[in-house]
């Protein structure tokens, strides 16, 4: 029996509530209806967007309250609502999300109060039947208690416990049954339709689709000025001054000695740059040792002691390889400058999403520093969300002032 | 002659001012931004300057502008452009407020010294030199229909030395034929093209440039 009791303990805050907003559906319901005769004579139009809002509002309430109890948020989707008053109304209007929270008022606004009160008023029945034989006769012959049969008599009164557990039994067995029920009415009107989600997640897609042109355009740009002005300037620089030299040796052999040596140190640093600009694309080291391999080799060059913890990381895309190896080495530059930490730890492991069974990369670097970190300070930071984005992943910081400082980033594998 | 050099790489700077000098040149200043050079050729009044297309603070096209912007304070101050790429829409804005004294190359001709002081001089004395790499870039960008697509491979060596600001003794000491024939090359050039003939040399480097960029 306990299992019961409890489940009607948790039920009943939530069909009280339930009664609460069943009200205030229902004032909603008769506000909107309202408003349609005022759309005869215009004066409607103006207040329909304000209209849509309150419907929303409340619909919203049920949404939070449903999803409290059950805990698993019923997520709340309307198309976006901007441009000229005109347009806000039709698209309101022509989404089924409208056309369902009215439903939603009309179900909950007619039952919720109801419901609510009757889950309430089981149980109270059931102590008040209890009750009944310490007071029923201080009641008037011609008004008696009524529990549900008028009592007049100690006979009548002591089948009052039977009533008790009459009632309680009902309680037991039907306030959990009807908040399961308030509950799939509310999915069924409130969660937002699959053609809903779809287009959200097609614009989430769209955006990261953005995201990953955008870093790409960023990733050339940056490339394309360093050989512009880094490599490709070392070279001109051995070819200018060869060019000295040659006029040189024609001239004054004697001088041109100084001037071969800085051409030879102008073509070490064209080869150094070319070096680096090879290394930001696509780090050798993953080719030859793996993301492991050349994480592990990361942490053993960070400042800040460094322990890593990879769970059987196989192969992944290499542009995958690639941004993870780009994340540890912008938060271990972090660790090392920013966090006065003592200890950080770097984790790494596969796992797969609830959701779409996609195999994510889930990678933590976390350390024991002052904290306090944030995007808008650095830009490394950014640069984490941006590589990460692109790829439709997600990243997580937290660091509270005083620290720890944990980084938290999947990245999708595309499998 | 006394020049003026803006370049931000150190190393290039510093290796300018030493090839400019060793030749017997005055290099009156040498700076690393646009700013600089401004108050440089408007105090030095050079015979030429020579200008890096990108200059600090957005490395894009700041030395462009600073060149553009010092011929507007000093009509007819000639200025040598050096790029690390060609960009014939870099060659055509230098080029849009007249041609004269205007070069385009690119970076790397530097090492040639000879030609590149012979470049430097022709420009200082008013003529349009352009890399042969913009003259070659803009012919490859040619649609099939394009009169440029009619022109033999030796009409097209004669435009692009043109285009390098050469006269036609130049031109034909190059390609080892008589001033005669090159003649007949650019009068065969300017037909195919439908230009009027022309025997100033900028104007006819203006004239093909007019064409290539329509």
């Amino acid at each position: 029996m306990r299992e019961p009791a409890s489940e009607v303990r948790r039920a009943l805050p939530f069909m009280l509530t339930g009664a609460v907003t069943g009200l205030m559906s229902l004032a909603m319901l008769i506000g909107v209806l309202l408003v349609v005769p005022l759309l005869l004579i215009g004066v409607g139009w103006f207040v329909l967007p304000t209209a849509i809002r309150g419907l929303r509002w409340t619909a919203g309430l049920d949404r939070r309250r449903v999803g409290a109890f059950t805990g698993t948020a019923l997520p709340e989707l309307y198309p976006s609502t901007e441009g000229s008053l005109l347009d806000q109304v039709r698209i309101a209007l022509l989404d089924p999300s409208t056309r369902r929270d009215l439903g939603w008022l009309v179900v909950h606004g007619l039952s919720g109060t109801v419901l609510g009160l009757l889950s309430v008023a089981l149980p109270l029945s059931a102590l008040n039947a209890l009750l009944v034989p310490s007071y029923w006769w201080a009641f008037p012959v011609d008004d008696p208690v009524t529990s549900p049969y008028p009592v007049t008599s100690w006979a009548l009164a002591l089948t009052m416990p039977l009533i008790a557990v009459a009632y309680a039994a009902l309680a037991l067995w039907l306030v959990p049954r009807l908040a399961k029920w308030q509950v799939s009415w509310a999915r069924a009107w409130l969660a937002p339709t699959q053609a809903a989600q779809l287009t959200k997640r097609v614009s989430e897609l769209a955006a990261s689709r953005a995201a990953a042109l955008e870093a790409h355009g960023a990733e050339l740009r940056r490339i394309e000025r360093d050989l512009h002005d880094g490599t490709q300037n070392r070279l001109v620089g051995v070819v200018m001054h060869l060019g000295i030299i040659e006029r040189a040796l024609r001239r004054d052999p004697e001088s041109a000695l100084p001037l071969i040596l800085r051409a030879q140190d102008a073509a070490d640093d064209a080869l150094g740059e070319l070096r680096e600009v090879v290394r930001s694309i696509y780090p050798p080291v993953l080719s030859e040792r793996g993301l492991d391999g050349a994480v592990a080799g990361l942490v053993a060059h960070c400042s800040v002691p460094c322990t890593l913890i990879a769970e059987a990381v196989p192969r992944v895309p290499a542009a995958v390889e690639s941004a993870a190896y780009f994340v540890v080495a912008e938060a271990l530059t972090n660790v090392a400058k920013h966090s006065g930490a003592e200890q950080a730890e770097v984790r790494m492991s596969m796992r797969r999403s609830a959701g779409s069974q996609e195999e994510m990369l889930m990678i933590e670097v976390s350390d024991d520093g002052v904290g306090g970190a944030s995007e808008t300070g650095g830009s490394g930071l950014r640069g984490i969300r941006r590589r990460v984005d692109a790829f439709d992943g997600r990243t997580e910081l937290t660091s509270p002032d005083g620290g720890p400082t944990v980084l938290r980033v999947e990245l999708p594998c595309g499998s | 002659m006394r020049v003026v050099i803006a370049e931000d790489d150190a190393l290039l700077r510093e290796g300018l001012v030493l090839l400019l000098s060793n030749e017997g040149i005055d290099v009156e200043a040498a700076v690393d931004n646009a700013e600089d050079f401004l108050a440089a050729v408007t105090h030095a009044r050079p015979d030429a300057a020579v200008v890096d297309v990108r200059l600090p603070p957005s490395y894009s096209d700041e030395g462009l502008r600073a060149a553009a912007e010092a011929r507007r304070r000093i009509p007819g101050l000639p200025v040598l452009v050096l790029s690390a790429y060609v960009e014939d829409s870099y060659a055509a804005e230098l080029l849009a407020d007249g041609a004269d004294s205007v070069g385009y190359l690119l970076k790397e001709r530097v090492g040639r010294v000879e030609k590149f002081l012979e470049a430097l001089r022709r420009v200082a004395d008013g003529a349009t030199v352009l890399d042969p790499e913009v003259v070659s870039q803009l012919m490859v960008r040619r649609r099939a229909d394009d009169p440029l697509r009619t022109l033999t491979p030796r009409e097209g060596e004669v435009l692009a030395l043109m285009a390098e600001g050469h006269g036609n003794m130049a031109i034909a000491e190059k390609l080892v034929v008589t001033e005669t024939a090159v003649s007949k090359h650019i009068r065969n050039i300017f037909a195919k093209l439908g230009l009027e003939p022309s025997d100033s040399g900028h104007r006819r480097v203006m004239a093909v440039l007019a064409h290539l960029r329509s």
